[in-house]
């Protein structure tokens, strides 16, 4: 239980997917305006990344392993998340229109995402269990989504104040970023 | 010649990946803790983007629409696992500090991208030219970026194990913070709005 | 008209299956071309560390996750690997033993420690500490034992010193079962 503690903390605070591992940096900058959006990015990321998790380790462990084509990992795992995608995508343009639309081009764009073709790489290189997985993809999930809505909340603070013009957009979002993962650092050494 | 100088040219200074187009982040951020790591990433993403650039270009009719994208992925994760084989291979300290940052260049943006606006509606010497360029403004952000972080962050200009020359401060008290993660943010964000106070960009 | 619209159909997927074959080609070709020299290279490394800890080694077995070193027919003692959990991640370290009760020396593999500071575990003023220590005695200087942690990192320093004991104190109860059963 604690071990699953461990991970499932280290993947939100100590080795957050975004300001430590440099993970999910595309949406980071782009979408995270408004804490709506990036809410519910952050959820239909982790949502992904949990399914791809699971769906890789399968593959990992039941097929690439005992056929010993584990040089096959990175052209399969990415198949398989950029079909996941699509899928998710099929199903909430039928179930729930208003939510397709809102998301736009950046339920596709979930498949280029950094963070989660990582998630399935780190479970394999740190050789997770099946729950290990589960638990870490739902840890480095919730990381990123906390750090996005912060981001977001700030950003829409930024939108107001008086930035100055060589500064304004990316580079005012760096230097938050910085200071989110100084921020960050201090929980280092919690576990 | 002129076209071939032209789109070299365009991905050095105003299609610049990293700075302009904000492209490939995530593998330019990650590795830029020293000058080794930028460098070795530079030549995986040469590698991968000349390759699919090149490929896609040359396949480019034969390709129907709907299977598109699932075509380039698979050339582009084909390319990024035989590198990442010849650098397991090859050059293991290498493969070791990338980490899953050189498989992870499958997803960077820059190569799917490129592939996408680019090497599928143009000729393969314009794509050449294409990658060429944009590889080399990649190189030059990755290596303004790494120099200061291991400058800042070290104290001492060593690269691939060559030492050139230490900074007498800096070398017995580094300021630590730029080898970590929120260093590279510091640095890339700071560059971008130098680059644009000073009219280089934008 | 039949044909032509098979054909219409059936292209984008034969295009696809071309383009997967070629790839599953090249990427079964490269790995035979690497495979041979990756797992040397591996061999060689873990070589390479077991001889810079005993330099008489002349061959090692490997098995249950520990190495027995002879020096021709004579038994050197034995190494393992040992994982704590440091203040970044963990910290990989090969652990060798001169005997039961004795500590050979003890090399950090990896660590994901703050540079500068909790990476200093891997200097020798720190790893020299173990060279010879009894394994009771694999404590810091404040909980009975004999080993100074360094200053400004006693969590990256605690970590690698209850690593160390723990995986020592259960390697030893293993290798004393196998010479009883």
């Amino acid at each position: 239980m604690s071990e699953f503690a461990t991970i499932f903390i280290g993947m939100v605070l100590i080795n957050n997917f975004i300001l430590m591992r440099f993970l999910g940096l595309c949406p980071f900058f782009g979408v995270s305006k408004k804490l709506g959006s990036a809410i519910s990015m952050g959820v239909a990321v982790t949502f992904v990344m949990t399914i791809a998790s699971i769906v890789t380790w399968i593959i990992h462990h039941y097929i690439l392993l005992p056929s010993d084509i584990a040089y096959m990992q990175i052209v399969i795992y990415i198949l398989v998340i950029a079909t996941l995608v699509q899928i998710i995508e099929l199903f909430i343009k039928k179930t729930n229109a208003n939510l397709y639309f809102a998301f736009g081009i950046y339920l596709p764009l979930i498949t280029t995402n950094c963070a989660v073709l990582g998630i399935t790489l780190v479970n394999a290189s740190e050789g997770y269990s099946f729950s290990q997985s589960v638990v870490a993809s739902l840890g480095a999930g919730l990381g990123f989504t906390l750090v996005l809505a912060i981001m977001s909340g700030i950003r829409e603070k930024l939108e107001l104040a008086n930035t100055p013009k060589s500064m304004r957009g990316l580079p005012i979002a760096f230097i938050v970023a910085t200071l989110l993962g100084l921020a960050f650092q201090g929980f280092g050494g919690m576990i | 010649m002129a076209k071939f100088g032209k789109e070299f040219a365009k991905g050095i200074i105003i299609s610049n990946p990293v700075f302009v187009l904000a492209l490939g982040l995530c593998p330019a951020l990650a590795i830029s803790n020293s000058i080794d790591n930028a460098l070795g990433m530079t030549l995986a993403v040469l590698i991968v983007l000349l390759g699919a650039n090149v490929i896609i270009s040359l396949i480019r009719r034969f390709v129907p629409d709907i299977t598109r994208i699932p075509i380039f992925i698979v050339i582009i994760a084909t390319l990024v696992t035989v590198v990442n084989l010849i650098f397991h291979a090859r050059f293991p300290d290498l493969y070791e500090s990338l980490g899953i940052y050189l498989p992870l260049v499958v997803v960077n943006c820059i190569i799917l991208g490129r592939a996408e606006a680019f090497a599928s509606k143009n000729p393969i010497i314009n794509s050449i030219a294409d990658a060429l360029g944009i590889t080399t403004g990649f190189m030059t952000a990755l290596l303004m970026i790494s120099f200061l972080r291991q400058m800042l962050g070290t104290g001492s200009m060593e690269v691939f194990g060559i030492h050139f020359f230490d900074l007498p401060v800096l070398k017995d008290h580094p300021i630590v913070m730029f080898i970590l993660p929120p260093g590279a943010f510091l640095i890339i964000g700071l560059l971008m709005a130098l680059f644009r106070r000073t009219g280089v960009l934008k | 008209m039949q044909a032509k619209d098979f054909w219409k159909k059936a292209y984008p997927v034969i295009i696809l299956t071309a383009v997967v074959a070629i790839s599953v080609t090249a990427l079964t070709y490269t790995d035979r071309f690497t495979r041979g020299e990756i797992e040397a290279q591996m061999e060689a490394e873990t070589e390479a560390m077991l001889s810079e800890m005993f330099p008489e080694m002349s061959r090692y077995e490997f098995a249950n996750d520990i190495y027995t070193i002879y020096s021709d027919g004579e038994r050197l003692g034995y190494a393992f690997i040992a994982t704590g959990k440091g203040y970044g991640g963990n910290i990989d370290i090969l652990v060798g033993l001169e005997n039961k009760d004795t500590i050979k020396d003890i090399t950090i593999i990896s660590n994901e420690e703050t540079p500068g500071l909790g990476t200093r575990i891997t200097e020798p003023s720190f790893t020299n500490q173990f060279k010879g220590l009894n394994i009771g005695k694999v404590a810091l200087r404040e909980e009975g034992g004999e080993v100074d942690a360094i200053t400004g990192s006693t969590i990256s320093s605690a970590a690698v010193i209850d690593a160390v004991r723990k995986a020592a104190q259960e390697k030893v109860s293993l290798i004393e079962e196998g010479q009883d059963g």
